[in-house]
């Protein structure tokens, strides 16, 4: 009887969102072991209705786990003074506090002044640099990431370079945005950007590279004759998962980079947790790397969400 | 019974190409009288892989003529994916040329339809748009390329599964989605690699027979490449055995036998074993 419900669910993989139907399998079986081997009211529980133990059970230890994550930090906080571990509860007073308080925002471009929330304010700034810096260097990486995947004589010619300048993390670069650019937001965003580059063009070139021949040989036969037509039609799309991957790792790891380059001055939220805890307000210290986490978070479900209707063919 | 004896001779002599190919020229081909849809005029091809350069082809002589239906047997190493990529026009022979049609073959093109044993479709292409594939990079309109795509899907009997994306499909429904792709731009000749290595006993002998009804509704030239000597029997009117090391041509097998061929049938059976005994000795 229990089988019957992972069963129906294998049989609508095929057509359904592949996400939802996969889980729930893997559930039910969770939920059934434990029926049998943990406890017994868990046994009474899957056999009165086994749907509602797979829903209630998962949550049910998340919220706990969560919840005693809270106790102990709450609990440990106690034993120290604010300033060195702030506790959830100065925590979310900070939260709400960054959300009240008022600050000057200067909108890029127009230059004209808007009255936001402080928190918003920094995310806003943070946003200056990672978003333009993100974009550049994913253009540019998947850019070149293509072209040498595909053009073995490019690749010959340039591998020695990427090869030496592709562990160079990204943050090294520091002292060149600073004496070329200067630390505001255009050498944060230089630095996003090289952060970017070099994730992407590697996902692309991979991708490019394990394009099968197959396809290439018989859009050859079908009148695919051009180089152009040919990475249009039949690289990029089959590079696509390769190249999405690239992207929304990239994603990930320009908020680490963005947080980095604040920390020697650019305005932001990554110079709102160091100026912060430099004030001994280290509460709003954590506020402010929570919102990395939550914007993080949101981005990445985001993308997700773009990706997986992209990608709808892998089924 | 047998077809064209190439004089077995030329084989193991060890005189070089130049002299197999004055004697191939002077040697007629068969069905000379029908028009050649495919000539292999003294292909050899050599791979410089490393350091010992490979002799994978070695003066392959023969011809196609116009709608027939051509298998190539032989065992592993003999050079027949060599040469159907030549054919194909993804190798350039090494001496030799290959003719399609009386145009000398310089590369991939519309005129020979590929079709692949691992499918090659496009998987983020749906059933319908891998068909339109070849029609998109015409001038031809897209109501048009619709059309003739759902006409080519309806021909392999994949009406109804026109969105389906090809992970959603089974080994026999792919090959029948690259079967109609290659058939849509309408190509002069049919090529084909082991194209049922991929798919089930049951499935192969499915597509067998709707490959046979496809060939004789379109009339198309096919040279289909094959391990598989019973495959061989039950599809072609000829069948070219070739040997390895370097890969030649050892003798062509004319397979005069009404269609449905039965396997169970003693002239079938013969035929299979003649063929097998030229692979065997080879």
């Amino acid at each position: 009887m229990p089988g019957e419900p992972s069963g129906d669910a294998d049989g609508d993989d095929r057509d359904g969102e592949p996400a939802v139907p996969t889980d729930e399998p893997a559930a039910t079986s969770r939920a059934r072991t434990d029926g049998g081997t943990v406890s017994g009211a868990a046994a009474a529980e899957s056999r009165r209705g086994p749907l509602e133990g797979v829903d209630a059970l998962p949550l049910l230890r998340a919220v706990a786990g969560t919840a005693g994550f809270l106790l102990v930090w709450y609990a440990a906080a106690l034993t120290q003074p604010t300033y060195l571990l702030p506790g959830p509860v100065e925590v979310a007073v900070a939260f709400y506090g960054e959300l009240v308080a008022r600050a000057v925002y200067t909108v890029p471009l127009a230059g004209t002044d808007a009255a936001l929330p402080r928190l918003v304010v920094k995310l806003l700034q943070s946003l200056q640099h990672y978003l333009p810096g993100l974009l550049v260097g994913t253009v540019l990486g998947i850019a070149l990431g293509v072209a040498m995947g595909w053009s073995g004589r490019l690749d010959e010619a340039l591998t020695p370079v990427t090869r030496v300048l592709r562990p160079i993390p990204p943050l090294a670069w520091i002292a060149f945005a600073i004496v070329w650019i200067g630390i505001g937001h255009a050498g944060a965003t230089f630095i996003v950007a090289i952060g970017a580059f070099w994730i992407n063009f590697y996902n692309a070139y991979a991708g490019v590279e394990g394009v099968p021949r197959d396809l290439r040989e018989v859009a050859a036969s079908l009148g695919v004759h051009d180089d152009l037509a040919m990475v249009r039609k039949v690289v990029l799309p089959a590079a696509s998962p390769e190249i999405l991957t690239g992207i929304r790792t990239s994603i990930g790891q320009c908020w680490m980079v963005v947080v980095a380059a604040e920390l020697f001055g650019a305005p932001g939220i990554g110079f709102q947790i160091i100026s912060a805890s430099q004030n001994l307000a280290t509460d709003v210290s954590v506020v402010y790397m929570l919102v990395i986490s939550l914007v993080f978070l949101a981005s990445d479900w985001g993308f997700r969400r773009v990706e997986r209707r992209v990608l709808a063919w892998r089924v | 019974m047998a077809g064209l004896n190439r004089e077995p001779g030329a084989d193991t002599d060890p005189g070089a190409a130049s002299a197999s190919e004055a004697e191939a020229t002077g040697t007629e081909t068969p069905r000379s009288t029908a028009r050649e849809a495919v000539v292999v005029d003294g292909v050899g091809k050599t791979f410089r892989a490393g350091g010992e350069p490979v002799r994978a082809l070695d003066g392959v002589e023969f011809a196609v003529g116009e709608g027939e239906f051509v298998c190539i047997v032989g065992p592993s190493g003999c050079g027949k994916t060599t040469l159907f990529r030549v054919i194909a026009g993804l190798e350039t022979p090494t001496d030799g040329e290959v003719r399609v049609g009386g145009r000398p073959v310089e590369g991939p093109d519309v005129d020979r339809g590929m079709v692949f044993q691992e499918y090659g479709l496009f998987p983020w292409r749906t059933v319908l748009g891998n068909v339109r594939f070849g029609l998109e990079q015409t001038d031809s309109p897209a109501a048009s390329a619709d059309e003739r795509a759902r006409e080519m899907i309806d021909l392999v009997g994949l009406s109804g599964f026109e969105d389906a994306y090809p992970a959603e499909l089974s080994g026999g429904m792919k090959q029948r989605v690259g079967i109609a792709r290659a058939l849509a731009v309408d190509p002069d000749l049919l090529l084909m690699d082991e194209p049922f290595g991929s798919v089930d006993a049951q499935t192969r002998d499915r597509l067998h027979g709707e490959l046979l009804e496809i060939w004789a509704e379109t009339g198309k030239t096919v040279l289909f490449v094959t391990h598989d000597v019973e495959e061989a029997v039950t599809l072609a009117d000829r069948v070219v055995v070739m040997s390895a090391g370097p890969g030649r041509v050892r003798e062509t097998v004319d397979v005069d036998l009404d269609r449905p061929r039965a396997r169970t049938d003693e002239a079938f059976a013969a035929h299979r074993e003649r063929v097998l005994e030229l692979v065997r000795e080879s």
